[in-house]
Parts: structure tokens; C-alpha cells; sequence
């Protein structure tokens, strides 16, 4: 079955003082429809950028985007704004992405109104007050600012906004990195039960391996700009193969108290995303690299049924182990 | 200033003694803080924690007096910073203090990032503001590069503005900007939210390495109770604008008595090592701040309610540092 999303080699590069970045380079995914795509990786390794350009609110610099089977690369204008209906975005800082000075209501009706969807007034209300509930955000919220709600109730405008005109995908970008676990699991819980009701496709843009644990059908790990590791959600936390994979793993911090502990820290130069040389990009900070790893591109190769790694030592890492 | 062992670490530098803040808005007074009360040493890291709408961001805005002008009040109580109370000072006089004693990393980086201009020249402009070392503006620059490498970005893109940076990326010039001030306290609200686990770990590193070298003191603001194991000397648990529960990092990560609040936070954290396919928040939600309900806030939410919960405000029990503020504990007194 033809999946909700594909990108075909999608790659943004961005003019920046010391040259091109690279920020996103020639990453393929795929998302069927009704499921959740993980993506994670480091701060600044194209995750935002990602999301952006498959949603189109980048241009892509060479590369594809397919949605429901169709190119929507060179979607015109007219087009990409019937598409903005069915694509959306949530995105992390509920505190710059809403305007300070409009109120809830005005808030979840823009989209609504810059698309005429209601001819009534009446209408655009019910609707309001429906997305709210949907959200869980109480009715006596609705002429208040952004400023005089917390984060979590901030976040729940954040999805009925991008709920208002009934998408089928949306791109959640680290939705709940700025809220408290409590609430985390709240919003968590509400964007699985949302796809469940309305048949959501998410592309779930974390920092967070545990909150994308319980999410995502599949992950796929960046490494600047590049994907290196990607396969099902239980078969990276049981099998995780790429060593980047595996230092993120180790350094999850654990709320309990250990003396005299302190992480692993991934040591070594990160490598700069702008005109990057070819080979692995994560060869001058990895404790196995070796004669191969540099200088050529190290493409994504499927180990075992739908694991894909780019790694040309990972099996010979997996058996060391053992 | 004479307070006699100044450089003792431990020794007090900051105490708060029942702050209290309220926000008027047109509709309505949320009363934001109610009453808390802690103590901070030198060299000494706090963390701040509880869910959104807590009132951790309002106490660090407070004790910076940098609450909104218009709404935000302080409604009564002291803020000691070094014996004096920053409550009675003038505006004037707290803007000298913030720029040389107590600096704070906003929970917005775009708060503290000027939008047209090269981010490594605002870090420059910092080291420049605080140069009590006379250092050559060559050695400043070289001091901006290396401050660069500690957050991870590589020091080639200093000429490169705000905009072009990634969300964790920005919040981490903020903290270079916040570490080239070499403040005695250093507020950091959710600092490393927007930051995976391996630069995390590097920038926590370097907030230790801080306060062993410059004997900083912290307030860490987070809802990461992992962040808080790693990093903070002390706990405050904060809901609904009060301290529901504090004591030393063992006493809340480890001892025996807890506020029922504070079992419900460490049981919503997502477990790795756990199959499941829901997440356990606790029931309900925060009661709204400008209608709290009569006594123990929590008791709406709580497991353990006693009828008593429903009209008293709990006292603290304590034992050593330990304070909890609930009925459970108590009861028999
Ligand atoms: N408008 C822009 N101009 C120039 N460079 C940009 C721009 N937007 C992003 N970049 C660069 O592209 C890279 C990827 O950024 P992106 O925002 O996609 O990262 P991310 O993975 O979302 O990081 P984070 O977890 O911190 O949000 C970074 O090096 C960033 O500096
Ligand atoms: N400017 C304001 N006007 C009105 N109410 C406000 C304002 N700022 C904060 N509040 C309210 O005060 C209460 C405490 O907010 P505060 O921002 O201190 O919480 P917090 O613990 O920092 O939460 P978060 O984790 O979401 O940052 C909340 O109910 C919030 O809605
Ligand atoms: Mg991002
Ligand atoms: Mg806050």
C-alpha cells in the first residue's frame, strides 16, 4: 500500500557565514498511514528542518516529498494551501509559536478563518468549543492569552489548533520537551488517543528516546543531517545497532540518585554539517571507527528485515559484545 | 557586608522567607506563589520542582524582580540575597545586581538573544561586561570559541545570527551568554529542556565544573527528575504555588516519608525498561490559580484525602531537612 509520506533523497542546505550546511542530507522515509514515525537525534542535527521540509514550509534544495502517492514538491501555491488542511504542525516552545496577543479563541480560530471554513459565526464557535474539549482544555479558557496559561495547557492550544481543519498528518515537533512529566504523559496520552479517533499519521520530532518509546511505530535516528539507524520501535531498544544509537541510549539520565556518577559523555570533535567531507559523520566522536568509516558515504544497508543501519562495522560491534 | 564566612560553601547566600506573588489580570488574581520558603548556600544547587503552572518561573522572576510590571506583584515576604532583601531595592540597584551577582537563563532563549546580532559578539559583549581579569580582546574572542566548544557549536559559526540556529542550539548560547557572566547565583529555568541526552550531559558537566570553580550557587529549575538526581545538593517540590515537599536530594529521592504529590511525579515518568502502552499521570489537573480550593490544594487530586485535607492547610512535618506539608504526617500531632 502506497504510504501517507515518502521523501525521495530530500536534502535542504542553507546558506550560512562559513558556507552551505548541510541540515538536512538525503534522508528517506516513509510513513503508512495511521502510524507514528519517531525521529530523533541530537540539538541541531536537522530533526526541525526535517519536518518542516517534508510539511513544505521549507523548500527542498534537490529531493522529493510524496503525500498520498502524489509530488507534492512542486505543489503550486493554490495547491499547498488545500494541502496545509490536510498537513500540520505542533510545535515545541508553546511560547513563540502563539501569537501573545491573540486569545485562545482567536487563536484555534485562524486556521479556520483563513481557510472560510464557517460562513456563521455560530459555527466557528461550536467548533471552538468542540476542538476544546477534544483537547481538554476547559471552556472558561477561551478569552484568555497565552501568557496566563501554563505550559501544558498552552500546548493543548497548540494541538486544536493544528486539529481545527482536520488533517490526516501532522508533524509533532518535540510537543512535550518543555512540559513537566505529568503533563507530558497527559498531552502524550492525548495525541495517541486522537490518532486512534481520527486515524492520525504523526512524524514524532523528539529529543527524548523514552517519550518516543511509547509513540512511534519505527524510529529513525539522524546524525547531522543524515539518517543513520532506522527500524521498528522494540527492535531498536532490544537491537540497537549504529554506535550513535547506542551512546544515546547509554545517556539517558535516570531519576535516581548514584554517588559519584557522572554520564558518559560522547567525547571528540563533532564533525561541522557545513560542506561536510564524505564518510560517517559521527567517525571523529566514535570509540570504533575505523580505515573505512571515512571518506566515502556510508549508505543505510538492511541488516535484518527492516533494520536499517548506516554502519559498515555494526555487526562485527554486535558480536564483540556478546 | 558583613557577613562574617562569605566564602564558606554553605554558607547562606539566598533565603527566602514566605514569598508571596499574585498576577492581577482583568478577569481575575491568580495567585501564583504562595508562602514558599527555602535556603540556599553557597556552591549550593536547588532544584525547583513541579508540574506546569507550579509557580517555579514567578519565584525565579521574583528573585529576579523582573515580574511584569503591570500584573505582577509581590504580595509580601523577603528575599535575602547575601543578607540584603531584594524586595525593598530599586529598580537601579537591581539591574546593577543582575548584572554582576545573579544572572538567569530564561525558559525562552529568544528572551535573552538579540535577534540581530551575531550570536558570538553577544556572548563577547558579556565576557566584556565582566572582564575583571583585564583580558586582551584577543584572549576574550578566544574565550568566546572556547565557551562555544563547551555548549557543542562548533566556534566557525559565531558571525552566524539567532535564527539560523536550531531551538537547542539557541538555548545553549543562552547558557554560554549565562556561564561568560560568572554570576555567585545562577537561575536556570528548564535549561536543558530542548536538549538530547548527550549535549545534556555536556552542559550539566559544565554547570558543575562552575560551581566547583567559581563556587556558584544554582537554582535549577526543571521537571526532570533525572536532571535533578545528577545536578542538585536540594529538593523544593512545588504545587500550586507552594513547597509541598523539601529536603536534601537524598531525603527526596531516597527516604522513607513522601508527599503523596511527590509519589505520583516520580510515577508519570516514562520507564525504559517498562512494556506499556500508557503513560500513569496523575489524575486530574493543578486547580486553577485564582480559585484554590480551601485546604490542602493537592486533596482534589489525592489518592490518601482525608476529610481533614478538605479544610485544613497541612503544616510542615519535618525531621532533620526534611519538610513535608501534608495531614498523612501530621495527623497526630
Ligand atoms: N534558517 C536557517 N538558516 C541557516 N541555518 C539553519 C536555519 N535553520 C536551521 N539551520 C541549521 O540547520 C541545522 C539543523 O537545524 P534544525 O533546527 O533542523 O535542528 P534540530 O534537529 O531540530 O535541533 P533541535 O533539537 O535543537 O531543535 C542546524 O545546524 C541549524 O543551525
Ligand atoms: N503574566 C501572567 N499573567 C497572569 N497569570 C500568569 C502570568 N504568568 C504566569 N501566570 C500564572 O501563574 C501561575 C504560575 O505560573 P509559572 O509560569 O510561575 O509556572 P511554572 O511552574 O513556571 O510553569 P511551567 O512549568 O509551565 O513553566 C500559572 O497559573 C500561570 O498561568
Ligand atoms: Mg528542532
Ligand atoms: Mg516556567
Amino acid at each position: 500500500m502506497e504510504p501517507l509520506i515518502r521523501t525521495v533523497n530530500l536534502k535542504k542546505y542553507f546558506d550560512v557565514s562559513g558556507g552551505k550546511l548541510h541540515a538536512v542530507d538525503d534522508v528517506n522515509i516513509t510513513i503508512p498511514k495511521g502510524k507514528t514515525l519517531g525521529v530523533v537525534g541530537e540539538s541541531g542535527c536537522g530533526k526541525s528542518t526535517l519536518g518542516r521540509t517534508v510539511l513544505r514550509l521549507i523548500e527542498p534544495t534537490s529531493g522529493e516529498v510524496y503525500f498520498e502517492g502524489e509530488n507534492i514538491t512542486k505543489a503550486s501555491r493554490g495547491e499547498l494551501k488545500e494541502l496545509r488542511k490536510k498537513m500540520q504542525i505542533i510545535f515545541q516552545d508553546p511560547f513563540s509559536s502563539l501569537n501573545p496577543r491573540m486569545s485562545v479563541f482567536d487563536l484555534i480560530a485562524e486556521p479556520l478563518v483563513t481557510h472560510h471554513i464557517y460562513k456563521h459565526r455560530a459555527d466557528l464557535t461550536d467548533r471552538i468549543l468542540e476542538l476544546m474539549e477534544e483537547v481538554g482544555l476547559a471552556e472558561r479558557y477561551v478569552n484568555s492569552y497565552p501568557h496566563e496559561m501554563d505550559g501544558g495547557r498552552r500546548q493543548r492550544v497548540g494541538v486544536a489548533r493544528a486539529l481545527a481543519l482536520g488533517p490526516e498528518f501532522i508533524v509533532c515537533d518535540e510537543p512535550v520537551s518543555a512540559l513537566d512529566v505529568s503533563i507530558q504523559a497527559q498531552i502524550l496520552n492525548l495525541l495517541m488517543d486522537l490518532q486512534d479517533n481520527l486515524g492520525l499519521t504523526y512524524m514524532f520530532i523528539t529529543h527524548d528516546l523514552s517519550v518516543v518509546k511509547h509513540i512511534s511505530d519505527e524510529i529513525a535516528v539522524m546524525y547531522l543531517g543524515q539518517c543513520v539507524e532506522h527500524c521498528p520501535t522494540k527492535e531498536l531498544f532490544a537491537n540497537p545497532m549504529h554506535p550513535y544509537t547506542k551512546a544515546l541510549l547509554s545517556a539517558i539520565p535516570v531519576p535516581k540518585l548514584r554517588k559519584n556518577f557522572t554520564r558518559k559523555i560522547i567525547r571528540g570533535e563533532v564533525s561541522t554539517p557545513i560542506d561536510p567531507k564524505p564518510g560517517c559523520r559521527f567517525a571523529s566522536r566514535c570509540d570504533y571507527c575505523q580505515a573505512g568509516c571515512t571518506g566515502s558515504d556510508i549508505p543505510l544497508k538492511e541488516y535484518s528485515p527492516g533494520h536499517y543501519v548506516a554502519c559498515p562495522h555494526c555487526v562485527e560491534l554486535m558480536e564483540k559484545k556478546e | 557586608m558583613a557577613i562574617p564566612d562569605k566564602n564558606e560553601p554553605g554558607s547562606s547566600l539566598l533565603q527566602i522567607q514566605d514569598l508571596n506573588v499574585i498576577y492581577k489580570t482583568d478577569e481575575a488574581t491568580v495567585y501564583a506563589v504562595n508562602g514558599i520558603s527555602f535556603e540556599l548556600g553557597r556552591k549550593e544547587t536547588i532544584g525547583l520542582v513541579g508540574e506546569t503552572g507550579a509557580g517555579k518561573t514567578t519565584t525565579a522572576l521574583a528573585i529576579m524582580r523582573l515580574l511584569p510590571e503591570e500584573t505582577g506583584f509581590i504580595k509580601g515576604g523577603e528575599i535575602r540575597f547575601q543578607g540584603e532583601d531584594l524586595v525593598k531595592k530599586s529598580q537601579p540597584d537591581m539591574r546593577e545586581i543582575r548584572g554582576a551577582k545573579i544572572s538567569m537563563i530564561f525558559q525562552d532563549p529568544m528572551t535573552s538573544l538579540n535577534p540581530i546580532m551575531p550570536v558570538g559578539d553577544q556572548i563577547l559583549e558579556s565576557l566584556e561586561i565582566h572582564n575583571s581579569e583585564n583580558l586582551s580582546k584577543e584572549d576574550l574572542n578566544k574565550r568566546v570559541d572556547e565557551l562555544l566548544s563547551l555548549v557543542g557549536i562548533l566556534p566557525q559559526r559565531k558571525k552566524d545570527f539567532p535564527h539560523q540556529f536550531s531551538g537547542g542550539m539557541k538555548q545553549r548560547i543562552v547558557i554560554a551568554i549565562a556561564l561568560a557572566c560568572r554570576p555567585e547565583l545562577l537561575i536556570a529555568d528548564e535549561p536543558t529542556t530542548a536538549l538530547d541526552v548527550t549535549i545534556q550531559a555536556q552542559v550539566l558537566e559544565l554547570m558543575r565544573e562552575l560551581k566547583e570553580k567559581l563556587g556558584t550557587s544554582m537554582i535549577m529549575i526543571t521537571h526532570d527528575l533525572g536532571v535533578v538526581a545528577e545536578t542538585c545538593d536540594k529538593v523544593a517540590i512545588m504545587y500550586a504555588g507552594r513547597i509541598v515537599e523539601a529536603g536534601s536530594a537524598e531525603d527526596v529521592f531516597e527516604g522513607e516519608k513522601h508527599h503523596p504529590y511527590t509519589v505520583g511525579l516520580f510515577g508519570s515518568i516514562p520507564n525504559l525498561e517498562e512494556e506499556t502502552d500508557r503513560l500513569h499521570p496523575i489524575d486530574g489537573l493543578m486547580p486553577d490559580p485564582t480559585d484554590l480550593p480551601p485546604g490542602c490544594p493537592f486533596h482534589p487530586r489525592c489518592k490518601q484525602c482525608m476529610d481533614i485535607c478538605r479544610e485544613k492547610m497541612p503544616e510542615f512535618y519535618t525531621s532533620g531537612e526534611h519538610r513535608i506539608a501534608c495531614h498523612l504526617y501530621t495527623k497526630g500531632d
